[in-house]
């Protein structure tokens, strides 16, 4: 039993840093891109707002399916899931929600199936 | 297991927050990240649409127009702002800098990363709007 409870502590002081390290990271992307990013994407082009050609579908495919496109997403999209994932499980903690061994693996888990996902879709837009 | 300090503890009901300001407040800020998740999810699905072709991705502008989505975005929008306001001020204490044996006043660095913002927008601004027509 002992021996068990040690293993456990173990572990947990292995992942932990990766996920606070993920969410810090994800956080300074939070705070800096996507004010910008929700602005012009998710505001001012459904309002018109934009120039015609400036996310037309021939300018928004070559600006996202590029090495730059690849890296925007890493850090505007898998980053920011990480950081929401961690504040998820940690609030359903807080509220008494589920169990937590069981949101932490459904939380980074879909964060990181998420993340496959938005990066996959550029690899594939890519070799188009 | 994890957080088993909980077992030992006498568990506390649901709504602890409520009871103080600064709790609200803690759960205002974890509560950031519900409209970024559907900001991230209508994201994706305009990268899908992207993939697929001229008409999805005119399609998905003009769901991204339609007024629930807009207003869940403009949340989503000040959701990201109350984040920064509430993780720049972290930033001084976690990592304090000092130059020359003088350490930088947090307001310095919390200013700075307003203008990573601001910077980061206005790069939005050159790509989109002037180098864009």
């Amino acid at each position: 039993m002992n021996m068990h409870k040690h293993d456990v502590q173990h572990k947990q002081a292995f992942d932990e840093p990766l996920w606070w390290g993920l969410f810090s990271a994800g956080g300074v992307c939070f705070a800096v891109l996507l004010p910008a990013v929700i602005l012009f994407i998710a505001v001012l082009l459904p309002l018109g707002l934009l120039p015609a050609e400036a996310l037309s579908y021939e300018r928004a495919s070559s600006l996202l399916f590029s090495v730059p496109g690849f890296l925007f997403v890493g850090a505007v999209v898998c980053m920011p899931l990480f950081h929401a994932a961690h504040r998820l499980r940690h609030g359903l903690f807080d509220i008494s929600v589920g169990n937590d061994a069981l949101n932490k693996k459904l939380m980074y888990g879909g964060a990181t199936l998420l993340s496959v996902l938005a990066l996959g879709i550029v690899v594939a837009g890519f070799l188009r | 297991m994890d957080k088993s300090s909980s077992q030992r503890l006498p568990p506390l009901k649901r709504n602890w927050w409520l009871k103080h300001r600064f709790f609200k407040l803690y759960m205002l800020r974890e509560a950031t990240v519900l409209p970024l998740v559907f900001f991230t999810l209508c994201f994706l699905a305009g990268m899908v649409a992207l993939l697929q072709g001229a008409d999805s991705w005119q399609g998905w502008i003009a769901f991204m127009g339609s007024p629930i989505v807009l207003l869940l975005n403009l949340l989503a929008l000040a959701a990201s702002l109350f984040h920064a306001a509430t993780f720049f001020v972290l930033f001084p204490r976690v990592m304090p800098i000092r130059i020359a044996g003088h350490s930088l006043p947090d307001q310095v660095t919390v200013a700075g990363q307003w203008a990573g913002v601001v910077v980061v927008a206005l790069l939005f601004f050159w790509l989109l709007v002037r180098s864009g027509a």
